[in-house]
């Protein structure tokens, strides 16, 4: 598709759709937002601040609306939408997240109303080795629906959903491959370096790691804001002004905040009991579910390496150097048993 | 799609008071089928005040309701209190993997439980006062505060025909009963250390208990324990329960110890 084609199929994607884009704002920020003109959107390899999980997983969600004891499911209204120029590792973040909400109807919900355009585009800065650089057979182990292969003039264009076919023809374009979605896993089984840091942070433990951290870290909770795959929710009641009505929602929590793991205390006027008080007990949370949970549960890595947290930490805490200090404490301790004997 | 969020609506038809902080509640059915095993909760709900995971109490073999014995303890469970018979309230589950009462079947158990943790443990009690021959001998060792923090008191006697129930209390108020923490126990009665044992506690319980039992030669795989935590969906997603690979919400909230003594996170689960 040439770069004319291209800006007249946005033209026909506005007619229908509302569709979300990395746009630079008049502070000089990359962010997500609605995209009025097509002179306005940006591919590139930068990586926008905030993640479409503000999009497929709105931070604050109505579940049901209550009326006395009756509870009535109340699902997103969301208009027809279409996010455009996903970079490939925010593809390998929504294809997560499909896992994970699978069952889940206020996330299908708005799946079912969303149309994923992804890029091959990926930024410079980036640690998981297998995003490093787009190859064609990356693409049937994610979840999307069109696809823009960068080339040197215009776009090699790749389906992967009906959806996104109905889309192509309608528009009246034919010079599309069709990709079937094989499953997250690959060929090749596991994601290495995934088995590896899993590996890493259950058998060869480096406490002085954790210490490190425990000091930097101000459980601020950017970090879980700004990352594509942190889904954490918890669940609140709020009531109407009117009596015996109001709204049972989810909204994102933080693994940072002190309530996070608060159960009962011995009665109401009582102190609440709490788990994980130290700092440094969060921050190695925050890693257990991204690099031990989710790859136990999902087979899928729980970090797509974007480097959001890095770049949004107070505390200047770098997740590629806490991987590499993960990865190295595990090598010495391998080295040092074989050289035990 | 089912929405597993979906609440079910349970008639409140009985309210028993436990202890002077405790009720024991009986609800109906919330639909067709419903069925639990020993170790299992459900989330109840009241709209305006949120959810909260709760141990079911009852019998198992009672198949027309079951119970929910709440302490009060915050927002949730001091509006179920003032709930009466005949009012509603919402149930989702049953969640959870229960206490493996199968492989207890002709050995000798033993039930240990402080504070409310008796509540979860009490339909493996019923179901053994039910069925006296299912088990070699149970033994139940029983450590609450004080008179008033006795739960199901009125179910002693009928417990001790089928079981070997002993009670101590951390400040009794009356010289009728034993003085300590559960923990004592241990030293006055000897249970065969090839039981298999079902723990219910509070959190600072499992150490102290945990350090008895396995000094005096009990199995890591035959201690069974159910542990609290905060939950919000109660389905493994919302990450609150998590301790190391687990979710207590639905791979717990019954662990044996041999899982959570090998569990390699600096984060100690108990």
């Amino acid at each position: 598709m040439t770069k004319n084609q291209f800006k007249q199929f946005i033209g026909f994607l506005l007619k229908h759709n509302l569709i979300i884009a990395p746009q630079y704002n008049a502070e000089g920020y990359l962010h997500l937002n609605e995209l009025k003109d097509s002179n306005d959107l940006y591919l590139g390899t930068e990586l926008p601040l905030d993640s479409w999980k503000w999009y497929m997983l709105p931070p604050d969600q109505k579940m049901f609306e209550y009326k006395g004891e009756k509870l009535k499911e109340t699902l997103p209204q969301i208009p027809k939408q279409v996010f455009l120029g996903v970079s490939i590792l925010d593809m390998q973040a929504l294809t997560l997240l499909n896992q994970v909400f699978e069952k889940d109807p206020y996330y299908q919900e708005i799946k079912k109303k969303t149309i994923v355009i992804g890029t091959s585009l990926v930024p410079e800065e980036n640690f998981y080795q297998f995003f490093e650089k787009f190859e064609e057979n990356k693409l049937e182990h994610l979840q999307f629906d069109l696809f823009l292969a960068v080339q040197k003039s215009g776009y090699k264009i790749y389906s992967g959903s009906e959806d996104g076919q109905r889309l192509l023809d309608k528009f009246g374009y034919k010079n599309y491959q069709h990709i079937e979605y094989a499953g997250p896993i690959r060929e090749e089984g596991l994601d290495r370096q995934m088995v590896e840091i899993k590996d890493a942070m259950q058998n060869y433990h480096e406490q002085k790691i954790w210490d490190d951290l425990d000091k930097r870290c101000i459980q601020c909770g950017k970090c879980t804001i700004a990352c594509p795959v942190c889904f954490c929710f918890r669940m609140y009641d709020q009531a109407d002004s009117a009596k015996d009505t109001g709204y049972r929602s989810r909204c994102w929590d933080s693994c940072f905040y002190n309530e996070f793991t608060q159960v009962a205390g011995d009665s109401p006027k009582d102190s609440k009991h709490r788990f994980m008080n130290k700092t440094g007990e969060k921050i190695y949370f925050w890693y257990e579910h991204h690099f031990v949970r989710t790859p136990d549960t999902f087979s899928l890595p729980g970090c797509v390496g974007c480097g959001r947290c890095t770049r949004t930490c107070p505390a200047d805490i770098d997740i590629k150097k806490t991987i590499q200090n993960i990865l190295s404490a595990r090598k010495k301790m391998l080295k040092k048993s074989k050289n035990d004997g | 799609m089912i929405n597993k969020y979906k609440t079910y609506n349970c008639k409140i038809l009985k309210i028993s008071q436990e202890g002077s902080n405790s009720k024991n509640f009986s609800l109906s059915l919330p639909y067709k089928n419903f069925n639990f095993t020993a170790g299992q909760y459900v989330m109840i709900s009241i709209p305006g005040f949120g959810e909260a995971p709760i141990s079911i109490s009852s019998d198992m073999n009672k198949k027309d309701h079951f119970q929910l014995t709440v302490r009060e303890a915050g927002t949730l469970t001091s509006e179920l209190h003032k709930k009466k018979k005949g009012n509603i309230i919402g149930i989702r589950g049953p969640y959870g993997r229960p206490f493996p009462i199968k492989l207890g079947k002709d050995k000798t158990i033993l039930i240990v439980a402080g504070g409310c943790g008796i509540e979860p443990v009490r339909p493996l009690i019923l179901d053994a006062v039910k069925n006296p021959q299912k088990y070699k001998k149970v033994y139940i060792f029983y450590g609450a505060k004080n008179e008033d923090a006795m739960i199901y008191a009125q179910e002693y006697d009928k417990w001790r025909k089928a079981c070997d129930f002993n009670l101590t209390l951390d400040n009794p108020k009356s010289k009728k009963y034993r003085k300590g923490v559960v923990t004592k126990l241990f030293d006055v009665k000897k249970v065969p250390n090839d039981a298999i044992a079902y723990v219910c506690g509070p959190p600072v319980m499992y150490k102290f208990v945990i350090d008895k039992m396995i000094k005096q030669g009990f199995k890591p795989e035959n201690i069974f324990m159910s542990l609290e935590r905060h939950m919000d969906c109660g389905q493994g997603v919302c990450q609150h329960c998590a301790i190391g690979p687990y979710y207590v919400c639905k791979d717990g909230p019954v662990f044996s110890y041999e899982e959570l003594k090998n569990l390699k996170t600096w984060l100690k689960p108990i």
